[in-house]
């Protein structure tokens, strides 16, 4: 009797593992581990971006607009409480999103009008800002692509047969990801419009 | 019969959608044979063989893995893409250190980029890492001396890693592949020892052996979703649970030795090093920089 119910114990333990109870435990730690360093790089763009401004504004004054529009889109990105919680909560994660590309816009812009610039290529510390500013970038791509990456799976277990039904008693819901399209959109440089109707595109992947 | 013909079709053509390859093309990643991949053919063979010696030694003497990597091109993805693929296949660096850079080259693009492990992100910034390819590459490169400005580079890098205190350099520790698996092995076993008892005792020893050869098969399938390795296990659970019943103590030690072989631990451990030229185990996270000549 008593080996019958410690076998049933083990077997009851057996089976929960079977319904990928692990596999879901482990999955939902890596993507919050992933999304930690999406977080990560994205705040140390956002201090990166004071020290550029201050760095460029001197010599191109004339863009006070384009400068104001990275100040603001930054004060924007920051304003959003950027918790771990965020992906749980899908329409706080789509604010989010749309703030921190409305920077990398801003941004890209910005690094468009410096290329006019090239006396900027001379005063200190702008060269050291670029590449810290690039490699900050590239930072986000690969920490974007191992959440988008770390998503997925942890999604396809949550949706997938046997183990949706233990998400489902255990409460997990299927995360939201980072929707490359409407980066896209969003990242694209402003075409310059002489009433022709805007140029379609060919969309082209956002890291 | 005609519906099962067509199931069969049907699944053998999404077998096929699986194993095939994504659909936009990418440059596929050489293997990791030595410290220096030349596949521009770029540098004569002594001078492969002496960047490789200076480079084993620097990983003798400090622990940290460079590696160079000479490609035509790294089209269509950008350079900073490639790189972060192949820093991720190669491995370099020991695990947990992450001290691993790659120098990659792509001499068509005139495109060059250093990718810096986690761990040497301190010690060489992408500002560094900047400067070495705008003030030491790029200008040899400009002139076509490609070897002198390889040299030069990784003697810029290796002056810069030695000035930083890394953790001793120690046998490199093995490449866990099978790291999951691995983990739930002593659980795996513990639970298969007084199931296979339970079983053996409710069901007779066949029945007994049977049932726990389904069940370690089926949970195996679950849990890794490998054919292959629940295949093992359910044959190593069936094995175990005959086995254990017939002797006593004496042969125990011995067998549960012949589980580790079985299925779950020579599993995937077919990557190992050989002698051959490996990466540690080390990770990246887009460090470095990147430049043009």
């Amino acid at each position: 009797m008593h080996a019958l119910r410690s076998a049933a114990v083990l077997l009851a333990a057996f089976l929960l593992a079977g319904c990928g109870y692990n596999t879901l435990q482990r999955q939902d730690e890596q993507v919050a581990a992933a999304w930690s360093e999406v977080l990560n790089q994205y705040q140390r763009r956002a201090d990166l971006v004071p020290n550029l401004v201050n760095v460029v504004k001197g010599a191109v004054a004339a863009e006070k607009e384009i400068l104001d529009e990275v100040v603001e889109a930054r004060a924007r990105a920051t304003s959003i409480q950027a918790t771990p919680e965020l992906i749980n909560n899908p329409e706080a994660f789509q604010q989010w999103q749309v703030a921190q590309s409305e920077l990398t816009s801003a941004l890209s812009r910005l690094l468009v009008v410096v290329e006019r610039y090239p006396d900027l290529k001379s005063i200190s510390g702008f060269n050291d800002l670029m590449a810290q500013l690039e490699g900050t970038e590239n930072r986000i791509a690969v920490a974007r692509k191992r959440y988008i990456e770390a998503v997925q799976a942890y999604n396809v277990t949550v949706r997938s047969f046997p183990t949706n039904i233990t998400a489902r008693v255990f409460g997990h819901q299927v995360k939201p990801n980072f929707t490359v399209q409407d980066e896209a959109q969003i990242s694209r440089p402003p075409t310059v419009d002489f009433g022709a109707g805007p140029e379609p595109q060919p969309a082209e992947p956002a890291g | 019969m005609v519906v099962r013909a067509a199931v069969r079709a049907i699944g053998a053509a999404l077998c096929l959608l699986l194993l095939a390859p994504p659909l936009r093309a990418q440059l596929e990643i050489p293997p990791l044979r030595g410290p220096v991949t030349d596949l521009t053919a770029t540098f004569t063979q002594e001078q492969v063989a002496s960047l490789e010696q200076r480079l084993r030694e620097f990983e003798a003497a400090e622990g940290a893995q460079i590696a160079v990597l000479f490609t035509p091109t790294t089209q269509p993805e950008t350079i900073e893409q490639y790189s972060i693929r192949v820093a991720e296949q190669w491995r370099l660096g020991r695990k947990g250190v992450d001290d691993g850079v790659l120098l990659l080259v792509a001499k068509d693009d005139r495109a060059v980029r250093i990718e810096v492990g986690y761990g040497l992100e301190g010690a060489l910034p992408d500002v560094i890492a900047n400067r070495i390819i705008e003030q030491v590459i790029a200008p040899r490169f400009r002139e076509g001396d490609y070897y002198g400005g390889v040299v030069a580079a990784l003697e810029r890098i290796m002056a810069i890693i030695e000035g930083e205190p890394l953790p001793e350099t120690l046998r490199r520790p093995q490449e866990r592949g099978a790291e999951d698996v691995g983990a739930a092995l002593p659980v795996f076993l513990m639970l298969l020892f007084v199931v296979s008892g339970v079983l053996r005792r409710i069901f007779g020893t066949l029945g007994g052996a049977a049932f726990a050869g389904g069940a370690a098969g089926v949970l195996v399938w679950l849990l890794t979703s490998a054919l292959g390795m629940a295949i093992g296990a359910a044959i190593i659970a069936f094995l175990f649970t005959v086995f254990s019943g017939a002797g006593g103590g004496r042969g125990w030690s011995s067998r549960r030795r012949g589980h580790h072989w079985g299925g779950l631990g020579g599993w995937r451990g077919g990557g190992g090093f050989g002698g051959r030229w490996g990466g540690g185990g080390g990770s990246f996270g887009g460090g470095g920089a990147s430049g043009r000549w």
